[in-house]
This record gives structure tokens, C-alpha cells and sequence, in this order.
């Protein structure tokens, strides 16, 4: 039964879980390699899309497909006025896409030192429209409203976004699911165990982990908004770091649907090795499973048993709530955030079913 | 309260047994420790004292048998938080954070309060002589130092029951008094049971002993009735005479022996009211001064070493155990 006392233990727990972590090498290597990851990452796209954006033809896409709805923050439209320096007057007119002549570091053997029609605004105008990754986003998503959303966002966050849905996964296998197993392997959990029970002794780790990537998460964050700003003449920091805060949260809920399994397989392994061997061939297998589900459920018919039964097994795989987390209405992504915090939940709870049961 | 559990025993275990895999590390132990008492456990590696104490803690499940501590079943977090407490055995404390931390991290979880945990810190922190290292990350510390912390934290709050798996294992020997003067010094006011293959430790330190062999008590009861303190009197002779009828006459009914070995007459006696040790002592002095023997010693009963080294081996595959006593 919990109380006062055990949400006192979990807190206590989750901070001693957090300044060991925060002190210990291995997690400070680990934030140190994710932020390089995120730094080098951003560089490159924003380098490559200063390079490419200059030398791609926009005009086939504005003649083809005419103004495209929410590309400058709206429901639809043409371009927005634009200020004296070329940037759009939208705040969230994302930086990183807007023009080559924003760069800062450009060599004359670069490409986009051949773009000399950015100075004219009509022609910054088409080449918005037609940015590489904003063509990417509209090949890739069919929602409406959602690639409206994105289309208003930075560049730079939703490629943060997009990078850290990628691997945060991989990272939560492979720093959370040592927490628990290593008390097990170092036999610390023996003078935990006499002074608080396994579920607020569990909880509580789980908490400093998440609160642990959640920090991480933010400083990644943090080193693309640099990148971009070190490379661009008008990175807008405003709107960009308003636009990080706005995904942090969908963010962090991701990572806690892992942080479940990462739960599971640790408080149930004796040592470091063997949990860190089991999340990741969960993780592999919740990646198969998700996307065995896709596939049945498109190959039977929509109201039929099986259909429904992979729908069900779908759900329980966080990668299939990944999409909702993109969406721009709260209901949306709400939901989302939501069913991946059950699923942290029920991956937890199932972890100390066992747990409860097993030698310290 | 109710009395039942106040005068219950401070750890009861009936027909406790555990297997790893083939290996039956427990086999039916039956092992009752007073309230208040020092107990000793004892017993050759492998013996089944640290499982003993592991399933007394809760760690590991018994697979069968029952266990009842402080009079409230078997270990529950909810029941027995802050009343038992102990020192595992080849367990790591966390490493990255500072002494005061880590101990302050233990208390809180605890229960002890964050306006005492300061000062019990600090008591602790003085009690295993390592207030000048309380800034120190755990990390830095010595093998013997973290042992004192971990005894240190066994003692933090004030627990009921306390369980110390090889207490003085890996400290010096001035560390190793220390902390037998101050377990010793806690005879009363709680429970605690010690775990060693140090008989010579457990006999200065302990008032109740139980010997573990092959995963079973084979003898158990307060330290004077398993060393025979008020049953037996030997008193070792130099070079002279041994004038063994002469004290058989003089200690009539009692049984007298030279053990050769020894070189010392062996008394053996029943205590009676008005016919204590001291007076057989008394008697048996001046028989032996009055026919010219040379006494170079007296002791009280057997050691817990020749209390155990006495025992027949059990039935197992395994030889005898040998007992190394300091």
C-alpha cells in the first residue's frame, strides 16, 4: 500500500539515484557523447541544408503544387512580408531553411556561395516553399493538420525531435537498464532492501533515470539550438526554444514507455550484462512486433478478430504511439503522452510482479 | 504492542530450509535468539551463516520452514522498517557521494527524521573514527574503513535487531576491538547477532551462541552452557606432582581427570545453590597446594573452540570442519 512514506522513499531514492548518476563517470560520458551526438548531428543538417537549398529549383514546386498550406505558420497561403534582412516576419519561420545568405561560414568553393538570387525576396520566398526538408515533410506525412503543425515549427527542433525519437530508445536500454541490475550485481540493493520496500526502491530508481535523460534530452536540445546559431546569421532562439519546450514533454514520455522495459529487464537480472543483453533484444523485439502488427493489420480486414488482435499488440509497443506525438492538438499528443505512461506503467508493474518474488 | 510480541524473540526460525540449484545450503535450521542477547553465529565457510542471515533479512525466500522477527512474521518492509538493520556481507555501498551522504541517504530511508539525521550522522560517523574522512567520496575509502561504515550504518536509528555478517572481517586489530568493545557495549539495550568463524571473537563478545554446520544448529544455548563455564574447572600443573586421588577424594561425586594433553586436571561438576564454581575451585586449590603441585593456570570450562571441535561431524560427504580461532 502506498503512503506518504513510500512517495517520501520513492523521492529519496530518485535523488540519490540522480547525484550518484550526476556524479558518476559513466553517465556523465554518456550525456557528453549523446550532446557530441546532437552537436554533430545538427551541424551536419544544417550544413547540408544551407548547401542544398541554394542549388535546388524551386520553381517546378511553386508552379506544380502553388503556395503551400501552413508554410508560414497559418492554415494556408502565400508568402508573408518580409523584414529588410530577407528572414520572414513570422517567429517561427524556421531559420535553418530560410537562406543560404544567413550562413555565417561559407567558402567560395561552396555551392551556396553561388546563390546570388537570395537577395531577391520572391525568389527567398520559393526556395522556403520548396526547402529539401520540407518537401520531406510533405512526402512523408499525409495528415493535414499535422504537416501544417510541423511546417510552422524551427527545422532545427523537429530535427532534434526526430533525432532523439531515433536513438533516445537505444540510450534508455543502455544507461537504465544497468541502474537496478548493478545494485543486484554490487549486492548494494541488500542495505536498501531492510529500509524500503522493492516497488519504492524500483520507482525510485526509475525516477532518477528518467529525470536523468529528461536533463539530457534538454541539453541535446540546447547544443542544436547552438549549432544552429553558430551557423546561422538570424537563428530566431526565441521561437526555437519555445518549440524545444513544446516537444521536451512528448519527448520525455517516450522515453518512459522504454524506461518501463529498461525496468523490467533490469530489476530482474542479476548483473549489469545480462539486463543490458535483455532490453536490447526487447527493444528489438518490440521494434519487430510493432511493425509485424502494421503489416497485419493492413493485410486483414478492419473489423476482423485478427485485426483487432494486432491493433491490441500494437498498442502496447511504444513505438506505435510515436506518430501521435507529432500531432498539434493536445487531445492528439495528449493521448499519446498518455498511453506511453501507461505502457512505462505496465511494463513496471509487470517487472515487480517478478520482482516482489525474487532473491536479493 | 501486545505482550506476545514484546516478549517474543528477537529472530525465530523453524525448519527453515534453502537449496541453490543441488546444493542444500539450509536443512531444516532451527535457531531461536533472545531479546537483548549478543548471539553468536557460528559455524566453517559454507556452513549456511550468511544464508541464514540473508533469509532472516528478507533478501532470500526460504524454501520452506518459517521465520518471525521481533514477534511480527517474517520480513516486511512496512512492519519492520528502522527496527532491523544490518551489515551484508560482500555488499558495495554506493561510491560517487560523500560519507555524510551516503549515511544521510540510509537514515532517511530509515525514518530517521531531517532534523536528527545531522546529528546521527555525526554520532556514527565519531563511533567508527572516521569523522575526519566525512567529505570523502566513498570511493576513496579503504577496504577497512568502508567495513566501519558499513557497520556504522548498521547502528543508525535505533534498530531492535541487528545483524552483522562478519563484523571485524578486514579491519586491524585495534579496529577489530574497537568495534567488539562497542558491540559488547550495546548488551541490553538491543538485539544483535553476529556472524563469524571467529570462535575466540564470539566467546568475548557473545552471551548466546548457536553453532551452524551442513545447514543445521548443532548446538545452541547461552555461551557459559555451551562451553561448560559452570560444569567444568581445569587447572594446568608445571613439572611436579599430580596428586589425582587426593583431589578425587577431595571433590567426592565430582568426576576428576588428568588430561595429559593439557597437563591440567579436569573437573567436571554439577552446580548447586550452595556449591558453586568458586567453591571448587576453592576446595580443589588447596587439595592440590596441600600435596605439593605446582598450579600455573585456572580456567572456567571448554573453549567454543573445543565445544565445536567436540561435536561429532555430521553425516556429509564433506570432511570435519576445522576451526581457525584467533
Amino acid at each position: 500500500m502506498f503512503g506518504p512514506t513510500s512517495l517520501r522513499d520513492i523521492f529519496l531514492v530518485a535523488g540519490f539515484e540522480l547525484r550518484e548518476g550526476l556524479r558518476s563517470r559513466r553517465i556523465f560520458l554518456a550525456g557528453v557523447l549523446y550532446m557530441i551526438i546532437a552537436g554533430f548531428a545538427s551541424y551536419i543538417f544544417v550544413d547540408i541544408l544551407t548547401r542544398v537549398q541554394p542549388i535546388t529549383n524551386p520553381a517546378p514546386l511553386a508552379r506544380n503544387r502553388g503556395p503551400m498550406p501552413g508554410l508560414f505558420g497559418g492554415g494556408g497561403g502565400g508568402p508573408r512580408p518580409q523584414t529588410p534582412n530577407g528572414t520572414g516576419a513570422t517567429a517561427n519561420l524556421p531559420a535553418a531553411t530560410t537562406s543560404s545568405s544567413n550562413t555565417k561560414a561559407t567558402t567560395p568553393t561552396q555551392p551556396v556561395a553561388a546563390a546570388p538570387a537570395s537577395t531577391n525576396p520572391d525568389e527567398k520566398a520559393l526556395f522556403r516553399r520548396g526547402s529539401p526538408f520540407r518537401e520531406v515533410l510533405r512526402q512523408t506525412t499525409t495528415d493535414q493538420p499535422m504537416l501544417d503543425f510541423l511546417l510552422s515549427q524551427p527545422p532545427i527542433t523537429l530535427f532534434h525531435v526526430l533525432v532523439s525519437l531515433a536513438l533516445l530508445p537505444f540510450m534508455v536500454m543502455l544507461t537504465s537498464s544497468e541502474s537496478i541490475a548493478q545494485e543486484h550485481q554490487n549486492r548494494g540493493i541488500r542495505f536498501i532492501a531492510l529500509r524500503t520496500g522493492r516497488a519504492e526502491f524500483v520507482l525510485g530508481k526509475l525516477l532518477g533515470q528518467g529525470v536523468i535523460i529528461a536533463l539530457l534530452t534538454l541539453l541535446s536540445g540546447g547544443m542544436c539550438m547552438a549549432v544552429a546559431a553558430w551557423k546561422l546569421d538570424d537563428f530566431e532562439f526565441l521561437p526555437a526554444t519555445w518549440a524545444l519546450l513544446l516537444f521536451w514533454p512528448r519527448i520525455v514520455a517516450y522515453c518512459v514507455g522504454f524506461l518501463g522495459l529498461a525496468g523490467l529487464c533490469s530489476m530482474n537480472s542479476s548483473s549489469t550484462v545480462v539486463s543490458r543483453t535483455f532490453s536490447l533484444v526487447g527493444l528489438i523485439g518490440l521494434w519487430m512486433a510493432h511493425h509485424l502488427s502494421q503489416v497485419y493489420i493492413a493485410s486483414y480486414p478492419a473489423d476482423s478478430a485478427k485485426a483487432h488482435f494486432f491493433r491490441a499488440l500494437d498498442f502496447l509497443m511504444p513505438y506505435s504511439h510515436q506518430n501521435d506525438l507529432w500531432r498539434p492538438e493536445f487531445a492528439q499528443y495528449g493521448a499519446g503522452m498518455a498511453s506511453l505512461l501507461f505502457l512505462g506503467a505496465l511494463y513496471t508493474t509487470i517487472g515487480l510482479f517478478f520482482y516482489r518474488r525474487r532473491d536479493l | 504492542m501486545s505482550l506476545a510480541k514484546a516478549t517474543a524473540p528477537a529472530l525465530s526460525l523453524k525448519g527453515v530450509g534453502k537449496n541453490y540449484g543441488r546444493i542444500q545450503a539450509l536443512q531444516g535450521l532451527d535457531m531461536e535468539v533472545p531479546r537483548g542477547s549478543i548471539f553468536g553465529l557460528v559455524g566453517p565457510n559454507g556452513a549456511g551463516k550468511t544464508t541464514t542471515f540473508a533469509i532472516s533479512c528478507g533478501f532470500l525466500r526460504p524454501d520452506r520452514g518459517t521465520v518471525n522477527i521481533l514477534g511480527d512474521g517474517p520480513f516486511d518492509p512496512g512492519k519492520h522498517r528502522g527496527r532491523i538493520t544490518a551489515l551484508p556481507q560482500d555488499s558495495a555501498l554506493g561510491r560517487e557521494l560523500t560519507l555524510v551522504d551516503l549515511l544521510t541517504y540510509l537514515g532517511r530511508l530509515q525514518g530517521v527524521s531531517r532534523q536528527d539525521i545531522g546529528g546521527e550522522v555525526a554520532r556514527i560517523l565519531k563511533l567508527v573514527d572516521l569523522t575526519d574522512r566525512a567529505q570523502s567520496r566513498t570511493k576513496t575509502l579503504s577496504h577497512g574503513m568502508l567495513r566501519r561504515v558499513g557497520i556504522g550504518q548498521a547502528f543508525l536509528g535505533n534498530p531492535d535487531l541487528v545483524l552483522l555478517d562478519e563484523p571485524t572481517n578486514g579491519l586491524d586489530p585495534r579496529q577489530a576491538r574497537d568495534i567488539r568493545d562497542f558491540i559488547a557495549s550495546q548488551r541490553g539495550t538491543r538485539t544483535i547477532i553476529v556472524s563469524s568463524h571467529n570462535l575466540h571473537e564470539i566467546e568475548t563478545m557473545c552471551d548466546h551462541v548457536a553453532l551452524v554446520d551442513h545447514g543445521r544448529v548443532v548446538m545452541a544455548g547461552p555461551i557459559s552452557q555451551v562451553t561448560g563455564c559452570n560444569e567444568e574447572v581445569q587447572i594446568a600443573l608445571a613439572e611436579g606432582p599430580r596428586p589425582l586421588d587426593k583431589l578425587r577424594s577431595a571433590l567426592p561425586g565430582d568426576l576428576v581427570d588428568w588430561d595429559e594433553a593439557a597437563k591440567a586436571m579436569k573437573i567436571r561438576y554439577t552446580s548447586k545453590p550452595d556449591r558453586q564454581t568458586e567453591e571448587v575451585i576453592g576446595i580443589a586449590l588447596r587439595a592440590l597446594l596441600d600435596s605439593g603441585a605446582r598450579i600455573s593456570s585456572v580456567s572456567r570450562g571448554q573453549s567454543l573452540e573445543r565445544a565445536y571441535l567436540g561435536i561429532p561431524a555430521t553425516s556429509s560427504s564433506d570432511a570435519p570442519p576445522v576451526l581457525g580461532a584467533n
